[in-house]
């Protein structure tokens, strides 16, 4: 009889449950048709289905009386109505598009992320090293972008028409005064920091925010690696660089060294070139750096390198020696204080000591001091995801002495500047960008407000086009602060870019024009600098990248550049020699097995010098990477296959100045020693 | 990195058993259940369609208990574990971006595990490289491997995060 009971209870508990049991069923669509994968459930319940192919649902409940329904896809608005469950059935939802906001739009106009950007990495620091000219140096790589233009006889960054000093570096925010080392003249310059260094930078090429300052032309902010999770030791040997790094990894922190030597002296004697070497171009470098976890969002970082460059040879009859001592440092501290906030302060120090004998004449003496310290703090907040507000300060306290046999100067000033950042959605897909720059010089008193903005239309995730303007601003070179008799304005240079893009997972194309006006230029009159100086540079670059084919990279990028100047000792406004109207730069990248084969071609046009026009810069170069375990890299490039003779320069009597060498060789192998990844050469 | 390193049917299974053994970790109780219940399902039938499921179950948990990290930690760790034994399947990009979605979320929350969100980091790096091993070994390595080892370091017990670095590990001897 319990038994009975039991049973007959049991049977009423599922009959009662299979009559309360309500069918929910109907459609979701969006405006170009049904949804498939919409999760619709009811709120509070497991209860819900996902849609098919044709958007239909249907699922049963067992709630009954009052409930929300929810129907949410990822890209979507969540659609949600409450009502009696029996009235879900034959419903047709309709979901519309969920518009992006600030935190998931990167705008990329006129700036070219390398590391990590937006989650996707475009290009790392083995990218970097297996480039096909670069021979491992990150400035020779960024030249592969658009809107750079072929130095040849420095190496140095040169950005849509402007000169390499409007080009600045930033490394975690803070300003670096020299970013290059140095060599004689004629002689190719190479960044002097290591790209495994850095997880991620962002070249701008114009039209940048109000943080960045001083640089006319553009900015090259880069980030140091995060804490490491494990210690690393490993060497590097050439024929002209030995390098040995390692990191020592702690709960919270780590510990890193590095220390390299570049010597050009057997390579020199293997391959001679056309200089007469006194002593073979030699570089000692010592870089160190600490990083520390104060909490999980919150990084103490710091960084500490010296470089001792030391170089000799016989020149036009004078035997010029040359040695430099480059110290760099700096320290970070990013942290997030919650509720939407971040915090930035940092303090960075550059100091540079250049001496050189027989520099211009036989006999001479130059010796130059360079000093900076850069101090900055920075408030940022997210108000809502449409509405970001940051705002900070910064101090820049110069120091230069020049000796030049019994002539020199000495120069102390300080740059103070504020700035104001605001990032907002004005209407879906419609971000703008605004902000301003205050800054005030010491030596002169002069104040400067420079306005910037950026307003992007961003319609989905392929395409986005942005239209750029704003003022940016540049003390001028110390020397001609000193010859301008203290009273020389900053330079000023106003930005209008327009750019375009359509950007899929394997194919980038962008397009952008630009215009750039610059005022205030210093100019020589009467032997006295003044800021009467002007010119412009107008152009467009066109860059395509593409991977749609297995294991095949290329890149095509393209500069057309119209620029004028007066100024310097210009006698009327002419095209600055650095500038050529044309460049073309291919590269194809292929990995075959544990081989990656690399390509690049290089054009850039003739540039014009008082006494003519040189003639075209072509260069082939190719590269070959070998994985030949997982420890162990071998790198070889050879560059300028083609072997022409490239001239950078004609001199106002004629002559015509060029490469000292038509290719050169370059093999290097890299061996982890300690280090549990597999093809990791970045010990630092 | 070569496609026989990444035999990932194997990991599934891993994944799923370790998911429900991680239950008894969950913050809040009648949501491990139901985390529980959901995740049982997926030992029955482990087809691509049991996986969509079993997220958009997991999305209604979470919907229960919105401030909760454990559904979030599923909704990602399911959502990769569907994408890296189906890398080109028609649903595969969504639910990578559903498991960014949930990771970005699970960043927000004070008290999610910071070892589990480096576990799932590592894991979303894995599964770009099993869908173009050619393209995306190379750049994406270090990052798997780094946050694998900071997973570690940060909860040594960290039973998932051992595995899936054991399994690269093994991916890398193999070549």
């Amino acid at each position: 009889m319990k038994h009975l009971l039991t049973t007959l209870f049991l049977a009423l508990t599922v009959l009662c449950g299979a009559f309360a049991q309500t069918r929910i069923d109907g459609t979701v669509t969006d405006a170009q048709g049904p949804l498939v994968g919409v999760n619709v459930f009811v709120v509070g319940t497991l209860d819900g289905g996902i849609t098919d192919t044709l958007g239909r649902f249907s699922f049963v409940t067992g709630r009954t009386g009052e409930q929300t329904l929810r129907a949410v896809l990822l890209g979507y608005e969540e659609y949600e109505t409450t009502a009696d469950a029996a009235s879900f059935t034959n419903m047709e939802i309709r979901l519309r598009e969920k518009a992006a906001s600030l935190d998931e739009v990167v705008v990329t106009a006129s700036t070219y992320s390398l590391g990590k950007s937006n989650q996707i990495k475009t290009m790392d620091a083995l990218d970097v090293v297996m480039s096909g000219n670069s021979c491992g140096d990150l400035v020779a790589a960024l030249q592969v972008l658009p809107g750079t233009t072929v130095v040849g006889e420095n190496g140095k960054l040169y950005v849509r028409g402007g000169e390499s000093e409007e080009c600045q570096t930033f490394v975690n925010g803070m300003h670096v005064l020299v970013p290059y080392s140095t060599n004689v003249e004629g002689q190719g310059q190479r960044g002097r920091f290591s790209p495994f260094l850095f997880k991620g930078m962002s070249f701008s090429l114009g039209g940048y925010g109000g943080e960045y300052g001083q640089a006319l032309s553009s900015v090259l902010p880069m980030e140091t690696t995060d804490v490491a999770s494990s210690d690393k030791l490993g060497v590097s040997a050439s024929l002209l660089d030995w390098n040995l790094g390692g990191t020592k990894a702690f709960r919270q922190s780590s510990l890193s060294f590095n220390a390299a030597l570049t010597d050009l002296g057997l390579y020199t004697k293997l391959f001679p070139d056309r200089c007469d070497w006194t002593r073979p171009y030699r570089k000692l470098s010592g870089e160190a750096q600490y990083k520390l976890e104060l909490g999980p969002n919150s990084v103490l970082k710091t960084y500490a390198g010296y470089d001792w460059t030391s170089v000799g040879m016989r020149t036009e009859g004078r035997s010029l020696s040359m040695d430099e001592h480059n110290v760099y440092a700096n320290a970070t501290l990013h942290t997030q204080l919650g509720a939407g906030c971040t915090l930035f302060a940092g303090v960075a120090e550059s100091f540079v000591l250049s001496d050189i004998d027989d520099a211009l004449a036989a006999g001479d003496r130059y010796h130059n001091t360079r000093n900076e310290v850069h101090l900055k703090a920075e408030l940022g907040k997210r108000f809502t995801p449409q509405f970001k507000l940051s705002a900070g300060v910064e101090d820049y306290l110069r120091g230069s002495g020049k000796r030049y046999n019994e002539t020199g100067y000495d120069l102390k000033y300080h740059l103070l500047a504020a700035h104001v950042d605001a990032q907002l959605r004005i209407v879906p897909r419609l971000f703008l960008n605004v902000s301003a720059r205050g800054e005030r010089l010491s030596y002169n008193r002069e104040w400067l407000l420079m306005p910037r903005a950026t307003l992007s239309f961003v319609p989905n995730t392929r395409f986005q086009a942005s239209v750029m303007a704003g003022r940016y601003s540049q003390t001028p070179e110390d020397d001609y602060i000193a010859r301008g008799q203290y009273r020389l304005r900053q330079s000023t240079a106003d930005h209008l870019i327009f750019s375009m893009q359509y950007a899929t997972a394997r194919t980038l194309i962008r397009f952008e024009p630009y215009y750039k006006w610059y005022h205030h230029l210093p100019l020589l009159s009467d032997g006295v600098y003044t800021a009467d100086g002007y010119g412009y540079s107008r152009g467009f670059d066109v860059y395509l990248e593409d991977s749609s084919l297995r294991n095949l990279t290329v890149t095509a990028a393209y500069s057309f550049n119209d620029s004028k100047r007066l100024y310097l000792d210009y006698a009327s406004p002419r095209t600055p020699e650095y500038a050529s109207r044309h460049n073309l730069r291919l590269t194809a990248k292929y990995a075959l097995g544990k081989f990656i084969v690399g390509l690049a071609e290089t054009y850039a046009s003739g540039r014009e010098y008082a006494a003519g026009k040189t003639p075209f810069y072509n260069s082939l170069d190719a590269n070959v990477t070998w994985l030949a375990h997982p420890k162990v890299i071998v790198y070889a490039s050879l560059n300028n296959l083609l072997g022409r003779t490239n001239v950078y320069r004609i001199n106002p009597d004629g002559t015509q100045v060029g490469a000292t060498r038509d290719r050169f060789f370059y093999i290097g192998i890299f061996v982890s020693l300690k280090n549990n990844k597999a093809y990791d050469i970045s010990n630092f | 990195m070569t496609s026989r390193i990444f035999n990932f049917r194997l990991v599934a299974v891993v994944l799923t058993v370790f998911a429900t053994l991680s239950l008894g970790h969950a913050q809040d109780i009648p949501v491990g259940a139901l985390i529980g219940q959901s995740l049982s399902k997926l030992q029955q039938d482990s087809s691509p369609e049991a996986f969509q499921n079993c997220v958009a179950e997991l999305k209604r948990i979470d919907a229960m208990a919105p401030g909760s990290a454990a559904p979030k930690y599923y909704i990602a760790l399911q959502s990769l574990n569907f994408a890296v034994t189906n890398p080109h399947a028609e649903q595969t990009e969504g639910l990578i971006s559903e498991a960014e979605q949930a990771i970005a979320q699970l960043e927000e929350i004070k008290e999610a595990d910071h070892s589990d969100l480096c576990t799932l980091k590592g894991f979303l790096y894995m599964v770009r490289i099993v869908q173009d091993p050619a393209k995306n070994g190379q750049r994406y390595y270090l990052d798997v491997m780094n946050y694998y080892e900071k997973a570690l370091k940060l909860n040594p017990d960290n039973a998932l995060a051992s595995q899936l670095q054991e399994k690269f590990f093994e991916g890398m001897r193999a070549q």
